[in-house]
């Protein structure tokens, strides 16, 4: 069982998400960014190319500067997400990743440069994006407290 | 032939049997030798794309001289780039010849990336997660649905109206366009379903002040964007973004987070096209400027219709009693969300802007 956050979790979820035929339609399809992703102050890199989510990295807080844009949740939120889409096998009407950049004070999905072209990949790839999360449904997860 | 011919002509004793011989004995039925001197007509032989990652995209197809898109393009017939142009050719009268009046870098990947991502609202959507509503969410949904369906219906119109003006130079812009009109289309149609399928139905007429702007707009293209995009487009993102947060069930949300997407790529090539505009155009951004200040007298007369914000207001807060309270709590919020990112977006652009007044209450406190 992969431990959220860790690189072992996000192959774990890539590895179903890019062998998943359904994920590449319905809205979803190819999807080229780079996605960081927060969780406190840890920090990892998703390197979406073509259909695939090609790879997972720990990172640094400078590597953010990077990205295209990156979600940013403390862990119990993250775990909030991660537990909702277990439950329901996709994420239910309270956590997509729209609503939870919603309602959030400070936006889930932002970036360290501003630039407003590359911040609205969130936007473009939202489908891809929620469809990679929605893969951890079919994964055991364990939280570090 | 001429054994086939002859043959007929014996075998058919018609009135027409007389011209048949004449036809044979003449030559007028002969093959010409095939010339061929259209073969050694190319600018540029010996091209060899090979596909990428992403597949063979649009994009990678601008190398050599097939890659030189200048800044503008006289030819006004609808040869292809890259293609030798005949004689002769009669002029087709394209209004939009410059490229600072189309272009955005980003419209060859746009039109792949909308090609990709296409989705079918009759299959796609699970429409079997659709359930009774209480009767006045039910009527407030089919409002909203009503009116982003005439939001579409006038983005076809746009889309259509400015898109056959472009030189064929251009093709990137045209080609992405061409799958925004059918995205507004797919939406229309989605939007149209959504109202008609839990026993409800379309409601009242938008007042419609922004779509006649928008459709009225004739300086240009570039003018149409600014209202298409910075003004109407922005504002249906947002709402769609609002819409999916309070989605009563998982139709509802899939079709409203990926109307958005679909909205996301025209958001961006209006922003990248009216940056590249801003850039190559010394008086563009006054221009953008002047037009966002001439919009908002027409944006504030729809917005002062109640009709759609009591209809968002009452799916926000679930009910008519929730509207009054927190139904326009989070109308407001939107408001603000919009206001806020319209102002970004300026700023991205670098051009002046000033909320007006009847909206300064929506505008960031810093």
């Amino acid at each position: 069982m992969a431990a959220f956050p860790s690189v072992e979790w996000f192959d774990d979820v890539r590895n179903i998400f890019n062998n998943e035929e359904s994920f590449r339609g319905g809205g979803g399809g190819q999807c080229n960014c780079v996605a960081g992703i927060k969780v406190g102050n840890e920090i990892f890199v998703l390197t979406f190319e073509g259909f695939e989510c090609a790879g997972a990295r720990t990172a640094s807080l400078r590597d953010l500067d990077e990205v295209d844009f990156y979600l940013d949740m403390e862990i119990h939120e993250w775990q909030a997400m991660i537990e909702n889409i277990r439950q329901n096998g996709h994420a239910g009407l309270g956590y997509t990743l729209n609503t939870l950049d919603l309602d959030r004070a400070e936006r889930l999905a932002t970036s360290v440069h501003g630039d407003q072209y590359r911040e609205d990949l969130f936007f473009r790839y939202n489908q891809t994006l929620q469809y990679f999360f929605d893969a951890s449904s079919r994964i055991a997860t364990e939280f570090a407290r | 032939m001429v054994k086939a011919v002859k043959a007929a002509a014996k075998a058919v004793k018609s009135p027409h049997a007389e011209t048949v011989r004449k036809a044979v004995a003449a030559p007028m039925l002969e093959v010409p030798e095939p010339k061929l001197t259209w073969m050694n007509k190319s600018r540029q032989w010996g091209v060899r794309v090979k596909p990428g990652k992403k597949g063979l995209t649009l994009g990678s197809l601008n190398v050599g001289i097939y890659g030189e898109i200048p800044m503008d393009w006289p030819d006004q017939t609808r040869n292809p780039r890259g293609a030798i142009g005949r004689k002769g050719m009669p002029p087709v009268g394209y209004m939009l010849r410059s490229k600072s009046q189309v272009w955005a870098d980003s419209a060859a990947d746009l039109y792949e990336e909308a090609i990709q991502r296409r989705w079918a609202p009759a299959t796609d959507v699970p429409w079997n997660t659709v359930k009774p509503l209480p009767d006045d969410l039910e009527r407030a949904v089919c409002q909203v649905n009503t009116e982003l369906s005439q939001y579409a219906n006038v983005e076809i119109e746009v889309i259509s109206a400015w898109q056959h003006q472009m030189v064929y130079g251009y093709h990137e812009v045209k080609q992405y366009l061409a799958t925004a009109g059918f995205d507004a289309a797919r939406h229309y149609e989605v939007f149209r379903k959504r109202a008609l399928i839990n026993g409800g139905g379309l409601g009242l007429e938008g007042p419609g002040q922004v779509n006649r702007m928008i459709l009225e707009s004739r300086g240009g293209w570039t003018e149409a964007v600014v209202y298409l995009v910075l003004v109407r487009g922005l504002l249906t993102q947002t709402i769609l973004r609002y819409l999916e947060r309070y989605a009563s069930n998982e139709a509802e949300s899939f079709i409203y987070r990926n109307v958005l997407q679909d909205k996301a790529r025209l958001m961006t090539y209006g922003l990248d096209h009216l940056k590249f505009a801003i850039a190559h155009n010394e008086d563009q951004k006054q221009i953008v400027a002047t037009l966002l200040a001439i919009g908002d007298g027409l944006f504030i007369r729809d917005f002062n219709d109640p009709v759609l914000r009591e209809a968002l207001a009452i799916i926000f807060g679930g009910s008519i009693d929730g509207a009054r309270g927190a139904g326009m709590d989070v109308y407001h919020d939107m408001m603000r969300a919009y206001i806020s990112t319209h102002l970004e977006y300026c700023q991205w652009l670098d051009v002046p802007r000033r909320v007006p007044e009847r909206l300064e209450q929506y505008a960031p406190q810093d």
